[in-house]
């Protein structure tokens, strides 16, 4: 009961125990279907085994009884013993065979037929056979036949029939069992068919009762559901006698339902006062949506005003910036056509106007309407009557309006106007103070233009000011990105365009850029990673580019602004000129040195030995002889470095008079040949005028040089040639011997200073290294050059070129002529009245006209009256008076023709290069030759005169 | 006698210093150049070499560095004379292989104090 009771609780329980239910029916009813079958089959299968055997053992005893009977009929026929032997064998064994019969006989039947076998047996064997072999024995042969006519045979034949009978019955049992067995599994058939109806019974019922109990109310309570869900009313029976999951479901459902029908109630009166609210809402939407068609016609003029500032701002070129003005003008207003134009340079951007249209307003730029808004500085509009033109195809009459806003600058002054029109409708009051607003716009960005303008042109300046600097300039900032570079550290860094290339790089970048220009990268990069992150304000380095082998150094210095370091300037400076400098005079001092020991070691020696020693008159003579040699030497040594470094330093001035070339040969080949015994000199002169300007004394130490070298290096003698001729412009003046040569890779190096052609046989000739450099170096200074021409072994030949110099007078006529016709005026500035006596007397002589001065101020007074030709000047006047220098600086502080005045410098001071600084044209160191200064005047004066600036002489003075 | 070869290629030096030695009873050969010197060593055996750092062709450094590297003359005396008279050059003289240096200009007398105390060392 309490099971029962726990299977109501659950469906599912309840579907078990009725499938439990029905498996146990089916069960059942398969096992008595197979049993009954079983037992069936057995039965009827056991039936006929038996049947079978008792046919089995029937047919043995007959087929036995037959042998017997054969065998008894061979034993009758042929008297054989051993057949009556056999058949009475066969006794046995049917006897056997029929007790084999006798324990599966089982029924009536058989047993009738076991006794008539066993009785015709005994019948046969006992009665029959015994008397026939009797009377078989006994030759009795009619009571034989009679015996086996009579009974024998007959009862042979009854037991054959017997079992003939028997056999035909068995059969029809077997047969009749078969039947049976048919007709009774068509029974069990049947059953199997009723069965099965009563399974397929039970699951329908099954199904109903199923679909009763759950499908019925659970589709009961969908409609309801559904009706609730579509809004009906709907109500649900409680199934109140179900405790299973139905029956609290209907529960559940129950209350479900009365609480969704009570919160619809609420749900309406909610709903009423929401209908309540959207009214009220809606109303407050339009009133937003009117706002925000406000909010977007004020955004609009926003993006207006944006995209104007925008493209006024984009550019900072002045056109692109009108045009985008005038542009972005005519859509905010809605204008047609619009121009501005500035005032002052009439660069103008214009829209919708033609060519001849604006060439009209540029032509009125201050007239008219113009001129108003000048004046008055406030925008306007005026209204006209459309042209034809501007009418389109509309016939009647119809307005345009035209708005004039004036550019103004900071001072309030206007720089530009600007004009917009718009046709058919005006341009709308309310909008004037945005336009206004624009207006202003314009002007700040219009300034903005300018002042970039200039800040660009500031920059373009400075530029251009660091790219005329000869040193590389590199502006870096705090972090190390550069900033700023000037050409020629572009140069230096083997960039063309770098300025563009190195500006705006890290420091990591630029300096690595850099770097690959230098020999040592490592040490260049770490100064400038130190000098950039460091607060000392100053730092040098040293660097070789390497591909062109010149020494730079960086000078760092801290750019500071408002005390606060803001980048760093580096000047690249190339030093290469004075590192060789440096080297060239550390060389020079230890080659110096180094030639000067040998000639002192001789005279040190020598004087020592002779001192030290007693010694022969002939050696004493011999060491004094070789003392006072190598003492030439060492002066020689000693002057030719001094010329050396004179020349190099620049110091060394150099005196411009006319000379005969051919002097100076033949007196230095006069001095040269005291030196030697086994030499000729030649001098072949190919040329009538032998004049050169230049210096007596150096042109002598060129030939002086050249002729001694002559000699030395043609120690076995021989010609020694001396060329003058004239080659184009050139006075070449040539030098040759046939001595040693000079090999062909030495003659490169040969005018270098100390250099020497390192040969033995040259070894043992004396020298200095200098003598050729010295001969370039004068050579040079006169404007010429020198050149050599060898074959080793053969000789060598220096040719010295000089420039010609083209006289009007030649070499005679500079001597005194009374009836020349220049006759030039010349000042003498002296204060000792002696010298001014000679001078005068030798000027005047060579047809001077003189005028002598004590005092310099008075002389330049006279000076404007009478302009001379040239100035004779002491510069050590008398004291407290004006000075030579003083002189001086105020003639040359006049205008032509007082400043070209020639002054020639007479002097007891040697101030030769501060007088030629200052000007002078010649100077004579106290005490001179006369002669020298007159011969020099007329020289400078016809060299003046022949290039046109000589003064024409005062003629009145001149008489 | 001891004999003493002068390498010098400046004729007034070699004078000097033949005077000065010649004086006190040592034999002197003479070279003007480094080449000569070297043939002149081959041949004979001297006591002292006295050479000039300067000399055309084969220098007294040279003709040194070939001496001390052939075993029969490796141990003859060198006296070097030089003009050059920076710290490096003495350097240069003595690491390969000169016993002894002397300055131009130089004392004849203590050139001759000098050859003396080498040739007595032996």
């Amino acid at each position: 009961m309490k099971i029962k009771k726990h299977l109501q609780k659950s469906l599912s329980m309840q579907f078990f125990g009725l499938m439990l239910r029905v498996v146990l029916f089916i069960i059942i009813g398969a096992l008595v279907i197979i049993f009954s079958y079983r037992q069936l089959n057995e039965y009827h299968s056991n039936q006929n085994e038996l049947l079978e055997q008792k046919e089995a053992i029937i047919k043995q005893i007959d087929n036995r009884f037959n042998q017997a009977f054969f065998d008894f009929r061979g034993y009758f026929a042929f008297n054989n013993e051993s057949l009556k032997e056999d058949a009475f064998k066969q006794e046995e064994k049917i006897r056997k065979l029929l007790d084999e019969f006798k324990r599966v006989e089982n029924n009536t039947e058989d047993h009738i037929f076991y006794e008539n076998v066993e009785s015709y047996l005994n019948t046969y064997y006992r009665d029959l056979i015994p008397e026939a072999i009797t009377f078989f024995e006994q030759r009795d042969r009619d009571n034989f036949e009679a015996l086996a006519n009579d009974g024998g045979t007959k009862a042979v034949n009854a037991f054959k029939n017997d079992v003939q009978a028997y056999r035909n019955k068995i059969d029809d049992k077997i047969e009749a069992n078969y039947e049976l067995l048919v007709q009774r599994n068509s029974y069990i058939l049947i059953f199997v068919g009723l069965y099965l109806i009563g399974i397929m019974f039970i699951l329908f019922q099954l199904t109903r009762t199923m679909f009763k109990n759950v499908g019925k109310p659970l589709s009961d309570f969908a409609e309801v559901a559904n009706e609730v869900a579509s809004g009906k009313d709907a109500d649900v029976a409680i199934i109140t006698n179900r405790e299973d999951e139905l029956g609290k479901l209907s529960v559940a459902f129950k209350k479900m339902l009365t609480s969704l029908q009570e919160k619809e109630q609420d749900l309406l009166g909610q709903n009423e006062e929401l209908i309540a609210q959207q009214d009220e809402l809606e109303a407050q939407r339009f009133e937003l949506e009117q706002a925000l068609s406000n909010l977007k016609r004020s955004e609009n003029n926003l993006r207006d005003r944006n995209e104007f500032v925008k493209g006024i701002s984009n550019s900072l070129d002045k056109k692109n910036v009108l045009d985008e003005i005038v542009v972005n003008m005519c859509k905010i207003t809605q204008a047609d056509q619009g121009i501005i134009c500035f005032l002052d340079d009439q660069s103008y951007a214009a829209y919708g106007i033609s060519q001849t249209g604006k060439q009209q307003f540029l032509n009125n730029l201050d007239n008219g309407l113009n001129d108003k808004l000048i004046k008055y500085k406030e925008s306007f509009t005026v209204k006209r009557e459309l042209i034809d033109m501007e009418k389109g195809f509309h016939e009647a009459k119809s307005y345009g309006y035209d708005l004039y806003l004036p550019i103004l600058d900071i001072e309030n002054e206007v720089i530009a106007v600007l004009v917009l029109s718009r046709f058919g409708s005006a341009f709308p009051e309310d909008q004037m103070d945005e336009y206004n607003g624009f207006a202003k716009q314009i002007s700040i960005s219009l300034e903005n233009i300018q002042m970039y303008e200039q800040s660009e042109e500031d920059r373009n300046r400075n530029q251009d000011i660091l790219n005329t600097v000869l040193e590389g300039i590199q502006l870096v900032d705090v972090d190390g990105n550069a900033v700023q570079v000037n050409h020629m550290l572009c140069q230096i860094f083997g960039c063309t365009e770098a300025s563009n290339r190195i500006v705006g790089m890290s420091l990591d970048n630029w300096s690595k850029e850099m770097a690959q220009f230098i020999e040592d990268e490592d040490d260049f990069l770490a100064f400038f990673k130190r000098v950039i992150h460091s607060a000392d304000s100053e730092a040098t380095h040293t660097y070789t580019l390497s591909n062109k082998n010149k020494i730079y150094k960086v000078y760092a210095n801290s750019l500071y602004h408002d005390n606060e370091k803001i980048g760093t300037v580096f000047v690249h400076r190339d030093i290469t000129k004075e590192t060789e400098v440096d080297q060239m005079k550390s060389e020079f001092v230890s080659t110096v040195s180094h030639e000067l020991r040998t000639p002192l070691a001789s005279i040190y020696g020598y004087t020592e030995l002779m001192l030290n020693r007693e010694l022969k008159p002939e050696k004493q003579k011999k060491y004094l002889t070789t003392i006072y040699q190598e003492t030439k030497r060492l002066t020689n040594l000693i002057n030719d470095f001094l010329d050396v470094q004179r020349m190099e330093s620049g110091r060394q001035t150099y005196e411009q008079k006319y000379i005969d070339l051919l002097d100076i040969v033949k007196d230095v080949v006069k001095t040269q040949k005291l030196a030697t015994s086994i030499h000729e000199f030649q001098i072949d002169v190919e040329t009538q005028d032998t004049t050169v300007l230049g210096d007596k004394d150096k042109l002598k130490q060129i030939f002086t040089n050249l002729i001694n070298n002559a000699i030395k290096y043609s120690p076995d003698g021989g010609n020694i040639s001396i060329r003058l001729y004239r080659e184009d412009d050139h006075m070449k003046t040539s030098v040759t011997d046939e001595g040693l040569g000079i090999p062909e890779d030495a003659l490169d190096k040969l005018f270098s200073k100390f250099y020497r052609v390192d040969n033995s046989d040259r070894r043992t000739i004396g020298g200095t290294g200098l003598g050729l450099s010295i001969v370039k170096e004068i050579a040079l200074a006169h404007n010429g050059d020198v050149q050599v021409a060898s074959e080793y072994g053969q000789g060598s030949s220096f040719t010295v070129t000089l420039p010609v110099v083209e006289t009007i007078v030649n070499s005679e006529s500079l001597s005194p002529q009374s009836d020349s016709k220049h006759a030039y005026n010349v000042y003498i500035i002296e204060d000792d009245q002696h010298l001014t006596g000679l001078l005068e007397q030798e000027l005047r002589e060579n047809n001077f006209y003189v005028q002598s001065f004590t005092k310099a101020a008075i002389a330049l007074k006279q000076i404007k009256s009478v302009v001379p030709h040239a100035i004779v000047l002491d510069l050590n006047l008398e004291a407290g008076e004006m000075d030579g220098w003083e002189f001086m600086r105020e003639l040359k502080r006049l205008d032509v023709p007082y400043s070209n005045i020639p002054i020639i410098i007479s002097s007891a001071l040697e101030e030769q290069d501060k007088g030629f600084q200052l000007g002078v044209t010649n100077y004579f160191v106290k005490p001179y030759r006369s002669s020298d200064l007159s011969r020099t005047l007329l020289q400078t004066l016809l060299e003046k005169e022949k290039r046109g600036q000589i003064l024409i002489p005062d003629t009145k003075k001149d008489s | 006698m001891k004999k003493i070869l002068l390498a010098e290629d400046e004729e007034v030096l070699r004078m000097l210093i033949v005077d000065t030695l010649e004086d006190e009873g040592y034999q002197i050969d003479e070279a003007t150049d480094g080449k000569e010197a070297l043939e002149k060593i081959d041949v004979t055996d001297y006591d002292l070499l006295i050479l000039d750092y300067m000399m055309p062709q084969v220098t007294g450094i040279e003709v040194i560095e070939k001496v001390r590297k052939n075993p029969n003359k490796k141990d003859v005396k060198i006296l070097m004379l030089s003009a050059k008279n920076q710290q490096s050059d003495q350097t240069t003289i003595l690491s390969v292989g000169a016993d002894h240096f002397m300055s131009k200009p130089f004392s004849p007398m203590a050139l001759l104090d000098k050859v003396e105390e080498i040739i007595h060392e032996n």
